[in-house]
């Protein structure tokens, strides 16, 4: 595997109020490696939603866990890694809801499906979860257009 | 996130500034709750320094479209910045809101826009 060109590791406690902390570093990194602003604000998005479900559905809303994110950074995709030390999460979790039932809720892992090509668990991950988010780019430096989400087991 | 709550024309426009996530969403909610819970009064939020929104921000305005259609009034947004619309478009919700330009059409179109009545 190349080494990333860019690296940055970030830990916060489970509270909503830090998440824009997180959406600055995704910001600064994206920048940094030369991501156009319209798949910076999708790559924005994915990891807050991600984050989001971590604090809501993992710590449910207890402000006292870990939140940890990784971001690499190679010439051809950005990978995040989201870690917490909350209970296992089911990949079937991720399924999500249909977008002809017009209610509130459930959109954060629709738009992360949309907005990322990989989508995997680290089963091997003990003390808690270990998410990993990855997009490609294409040779021309801005990314394919929607994620497929593939979850990777 | 800063919410500021005027009438104008017997509209009540909720002006709403700043990045809308998990974190600050339950204040908009809780002034659409307010707002829309009192008097019967069409809802129009300004989205213009809406910088970023997320999916529980989403939640908050399809839960005013919701309080809307309960209580026979009317809900638009208007001012959206591109992000925030692309977001929306993604979620297929740009057919379910009425969305105006700006201030002076959504004052003008609200009392008529057709209320929306396939919420669940």
């Amino acid at each position: 595997m190349p080494k990333a060109e860019h690296f940055l590791r970030i830990v916060i406690t489970s509270e909503a109020r830090l998440l824009h902390i997180l959406r600055c570093a995704v910001r600064f990194c994206a920048q940094e490696a030369g991501v156009s602003a319209s798949d910076m604000d999708c790559l924005t998005m994915a990891i807050d939603e991600a984050a989001s479900n971590i604090i809501r559905h993992v710590y449910k809303d207890e402000p006292s866990g870990r939140l940890g994110l990784e971001i690499r950074a190679f010439p051809d995709r950005m990978e995040f890694t989201l870690e917490d030390s909350g209970p296992k999460v089911s990949p079937e979790s991720w399924r999500p809801r249909t977008l002809e039932d017009v209610r509130p809720g459930g959109l954060g892992t629709y738009f992360i499906k949309c907005f990322m090509d990989e989508i995997s668990y680290d089963e091997d991950f003990r003390e808690g979860n270990r998410l990993r988010l990855v997009k490609h780019f294409t040779p021309a430096g801005s990314a394919s257009h929607e994620g497929s989400g593939q979850e990777r087991k | 996130m800063k919410v500021l709550v005027r009438n104008e024309n017997s509209t009540t426009i909720i002006e709403c500034t700043g990045e809308v996530d998990l974190y600050t969403s339950p204040k908009l909610r809780e002034a659409l709750l307010k707002e829309m819970g009192g008097i019967k009064t069409n809802v129009l939020i300004n989205m213009g320094g809406v910088s970023y929104i997320d999916s529980s921000g989403i939640a908050t305005l399809v839960e005013g479209l919701q309080l809307s259609q309960r209580t026979q009034t009317r809900f638009g947004l208007y001012g959206l910045r591109p992000n925030a619309r692309s977001v929306l478009e993604l979620a297929r919700l740009t057919k379910v809101f009425s969305i105006f330009e700006d201030e002076q059409e959504a004052l003008a179109k609200i009392s008529t826009t057709m209320p929306f009545s396939g919420l669940s």
